[in-house]
């Protein structure tokens, strides 16, 4: 991507035009392991946000010193790296967050998208660029998991971010690993309508990964 | 070949480095904090006890120490209280486990696990913990379908289940091995009188 796409564009795209589950089709396994709830997904997704914008910040910053042949175990480096100090940090100083966040954090090193963010992006960008990517595709990972959420969790349990909302459970299967399948490919093709009936879109274009 | 290795070995260095002292820094914080943590967790497992709750002695499993504690209040016991832990899915679920003086379970209260969000996390939940309360050691079994006698695993996370019962019942048995003589002697006068 040029240096003149602007900057507001480039977080959007994130969001929308490339977002992370429904259209990259990226780090569909902890997408659907962890939206069994609402706030499984939106704890996961501040994660994911925060250790995405961190690793593409800082592999745009060393993209002229890493050697192309060695760029994948760099970037999986750099990855752990932050993941290491967040979880270290949290759990001295945030007792509180970390409870409830700690199983999420150390997941996140294996996470193609994060991977992915730092290859195809922020290797040929400068820093803000990246970090304004990094935060868009954190959003755009964080609304798809919370959307993900709110689905499955309300018709697998009746309820949303724990809270009881119908007193049955209309469809338990929802909150099982298939469900998550089944939620995700529902909403990937309603996403995909909608583009392509109200914005002229022509859908995902790329398969997954 | 320089080229493409030194700046790998700096930013592994660079990274080692970092870690290192992140941990140096953050570690005694969490000490002090996971202590404070577990001796609010003793209180909440002994609500009765007045006395303050010292360690009774430890045993070992899997080459793990684990301390227990004898909560008392004016000098009598009330409650029996050990550290265990139990191999789940990903993890070690590390708890608290608390016997009544009649060597049932009175609590289970997880302390620390890594297993899987949204499937094995779910052993955190009320509705499967509270399935200990009131059991003894004959019955702190893991049973796939309904049961109201035994521990009835969660679907979709049957090893951290595993886990968390094969660590109670090994707390309940050390409990019971140091301190159920007593209440078998107890039980035993009980019938001659």
């Amino acid at each position: 991507m040029s240096d003149n796409v602007s900057l507001g564009k480039l977080f959007k795209n994130g969001i929308f035009g490339e977002n992370p589950v429904f259209r990259l089709a990226l780090s569909l396994c902890p997408a659907v392991a962890v939206t069994s709830g609402v706030k499984n997904g939106f704890l996961m997704g501040v994660a994911v946000m925060f250790v995405m914008t961190m690793t593409n910040v800082t592999v745009s910053l060393l993209r002229n010193f890493i050697n192309p042949k060695v760029r994948i175990p760099s970037y999986v480096f750099i990855t752990a790296t932050w993941v290491t100090v967040i979880d270290q940090v949290m759990s001295a100083y945030q007792r509180a967050v970390y409870k409830e966040m700690g199983l999420y954090i150390m997941l996140i090193v294996a996470f193609a998208i994060i991977l992915s963010r730092a290859e195809m992006f922020a290797s040929k960008n400068k820093l803000l660029p990246s970090f304004v990517d990094g935060v868009g595709m954190g959003v755009g990972f964080l609304l798809a998991l919370v959307l993900l959420g709110v689905f499955r969790e309300f018709l697998g349990k009746g309820s949303l971010w724990g809270a009881q909302i119908l007193s049955s459970k209309p469809l338990l299967i929802m909150i099982m690993p298939a469900g998550g399948f089944f939620a995700m490919g529902l909403m990937m093709g309603w996403l995909n309508w909608i583009d392509r009936k109200f914005f002229g879109g022509t859908g995902a274009s790329s398969g997954g990964h | 070949m320089l080229k493409i290795t030194l700046p790998l070995v700096v930013i592994f260095v660079v990274a080692g480095v970092i870690m290192a002292m992140t941990y140096q820094q953050t570690y005694p914080v969490r000490f002090q904090a996971e202590k404070k943590e577990k001796e609010e967790a003793l209180k909440e497992m002994a609500p009765n006890a007045t006395d303050p709750i010292k360690p009774a002695g430890t045993w070992n499993a899997e080459n793990k120490t684990y301390e227990y504690y004898r909560a008392t209040a004016d000098g009598k016991p009330v409650a029996y209280i050990s550290e265990t832990a139990g191999k789940g899915y990903s993890s070690f679920i590390k708890m608290l486990v608390s016997l009544g003086p009649d060597m049932k379970v009175n609590d289970v209260k997880v302390m620390d696990m890594n297993e899987t969000p949204g499937l094995g996390d779910q052993v955190l939940e009320k509705s499967f913990l509270d399935q200990f309360k009131g059991k003894a050691l004959t019955q702190i079994v893991l049973i796939k379908g309904e049961t109201k006698e035994n521990i009835q695993a969660i679907s979709g996370a049957t090893y951290s289940s595993r886990g968390v019962t094969n660590g109670v019942r090994d707390a309940v048995k050390t409990l019971m091995d140091n301190y159920g003589a007593g209440v078998n002697a107890a039980a035993a006068q009980g019938v001659t009188k």
